[in-house]
């Protein structure tokens, strides 16, 4: 081709190492040491429209469970360690416990349990995309239900 | 566009030998008969001259001889090694600007592959859990993924026989998705 | 018989210093022509004018005739030019003097006085208009002007298109007329 010809094949050298070098690099990819866990625990309710300005970021995934409104209770973050266990303290007496299993495709996958004191109510596997979320909830609280957003973020 | 403008845009070309046989007779006969672009041509001519004349007469005549002789005298000249080495590298990276352009490419394609990692909105273009396992030891759970804003949800449903003692009244119903 | 460029390229590719010592006899005076249109200084284009043909030695090795010797020749010397340009620091006063000399260099016939002061003012005014000419628009309107090269051969020794070698002249054409009109 005309083009091809016309291309120096020092050009043509440049660009199979840039190639070369990009596969190396994304196969010497470093796994990352821990991951950063954030628990948002949000009481979602039908008593009032009130929406908390904090969730805002949140807003267009909270009004998939369509409550009428939304109250930031609190936020938690914590590293963890891969294959390490943190347990979060989930109002009404319950804990949530997530041990990030592994990072892969830029995914990491967590192991989550909720218990009621002694008593597990949910153990799940999810996997989650890297700085991603996904929401859990349904247990009962103050006339409404919790609904926590558990993300985590590859470090 | 008027058949002057036409000619004015193909006269220096003409003037300049690069029209062929018939394009050149199509300006020569309208430069012939037109006032206009007699004058543009009179000016390009008297500018070329000029030109011709400032940067012709001012370059003296070289003698050979002399000239040749500084010539050998650095052909036989050893060049140190690092002038050589530079003039090499220089000829590495010494290719048309548009040729640079294939590498360039490749590197903003890998970037932007790997955006993911950078842009926050792409983030939430992006956000699906997928659910591998799930025990919710025998009580009702409902799993919803939300395509709009990649929203994943596992919902608990409390249990009929209410074995949620941390309750504090009535539960009231749940989502409505 | 006179040796074709091509011929005495061979010849020196095989080691025959004469048949460069006859390419440099032929091309010399033309290449320092171009690139004193290019630099305006005679010591810097005399420098360059050698260091192009050091080059050319050294690189005829590698010369295949994909293109003509002259053209090959040329583009190594406008290369060089147009990076001794932009090396160039010259302050107003280097730059007077420098013109000056182009100037005396002249063989000036004795003439009508009248006449002779508008013909310096013009030099002076074009050498400077020139000047002001970015080097790819200087090395086109040289190029063209002194050795009456074609838009393809222009075009292969600054390594653009026709189409841009066509623009460029015009734009340059266009800026020193701009300048220079009150004495054409």
């Amino acid at each position: 081709m005309k083009l091809l010809k016309k291309l120096p094949s020092r050009v043509l050298l440049f660009s199979w190492l840039t190639l070369a070098a990009a596969g190396i690099l994304g196969a010497a990819e470093k796994q990352p040491q821990t991951v950063q866990i954030s628990i948002g625990t949000i009481l979602a309710g039908n008593q009032n429209d009130e929406f908390d300005a904090k969730l805002k970021g949140m807003e267009a995934q909270l009004k998939v469970l369509k409550y009428r409104s939304y109250r930031l209770l609190k936020n938690e973050s914590q590293t963890v360690p891969w294959r390490g266990e943190k347990a979060f303290e989930i109002p009404g007496g319950r804990t949530l416990t997530i041990t990030p299993q592994e990072f892969q495709d830029n995914r990491v996958s967590v192991k989550v349990r909720l218990t009621q004191g002694q008593k597990p109510l949910l153990d799940t596997t999810v996997k989650i995309p890297n700085k991603g979320n996904f929401i859990l909830g349904g247990p009962p609280h103050e006339g409404g239900a919790l609904v926590l957003s558990i993300s985590a973020a590859a470090q | 566009m008027n058949e002057c403008e036409r000619i004015e845009q193909s006269m220096e070309r003409w003037l300049d030998g690069e029209l062929g046989a018939a394009e050149s007779e199509v300006v020569r006969s309208h430069v012939d008969s037109c006032a206009n672009c007699g004058a543009v041509q009179q000016r390009l001519v008297k500018l070329e001259r000029a030109l011709g004349n400032v940067l012709a007469a001012a370059a003296p005549r070289i003698e050979f001889a002399p000239f040749w002789s500084e010539l050998e005298r650095r052909i036989d000249e050893k060049t140190p090694w690092h002038k050589d080495l530079r003039e090499r590298i220089h000829g590495w990276f010494a290719v048309p600007r548009t040729a640079w352009a294939v590498p360039a490419l490749i590197v903003l394609l890998i970037a932007v592959l790997s955006y993911d990692s950078y842009l926050p909105f792409w983030r939430s273009r992006n956000n699906s859990a997928t659910v591998v396992s799930i025990d919710a030891y025998g009580r009702s759970v409902a799993l919803l993924r939300e395509d709009e804003s990649k929203t994943t949800v596992i919902w608990l449903y409390q249990n009929q026989e209410g074995d949620d003692e941390a309750a504090e009244e009535t539960p009231q119903p749940g989502p409505a998705f | 018989m006179e040796l074709s460029d091509w011929e005495l390229v061979r010849k020196c590719q095989s080691g025959e210093m004469s048949a460069f010592q006859e390419l440099a006899s032929r091309y010399h005076q033309k290449v320092f022509m171009v690139i004193l249109g290019l630099l305006r200084n005679r010591d810097d284009a005399m420098e360059v004018a050698q260091e192009t043909f050091l080059r050319a030695y050294r690189k005829i090795g590698g010369f295949q005739g994909g293109s003509s010797f002259y053209t090959w020749l040329y583009r190594i010397a406008v290369n060089l030019a147009i990076d001794a340009q932009r090396r160039q620091k010259r302050n107003p006063l280097d730059f007077r003097e420098n013109m000056d000399d182009l100037l005396e260099s002249q063989d000036e016939v004795a003439r009508d006085p009248f006449a002779e002061v508008h013909d310096r003012e013009l030099r002076e005014n074009m050498i400077k208009a020139i000047n002001d000419l970015t080097p790819e628009h200087k090395a086109v309107i040289v190029l063209r002007t002194i050795e009456g090269l074609s838009y393809k051969d222009i075009g292969e020794i600054l390594g653009c298109s026709e189409g841009t070698v066509m623009s460029r002249l015009h734009y340059a054409r266009k800026k020193l007329h701009d300048k220079l009109s009150s004495f054409l």
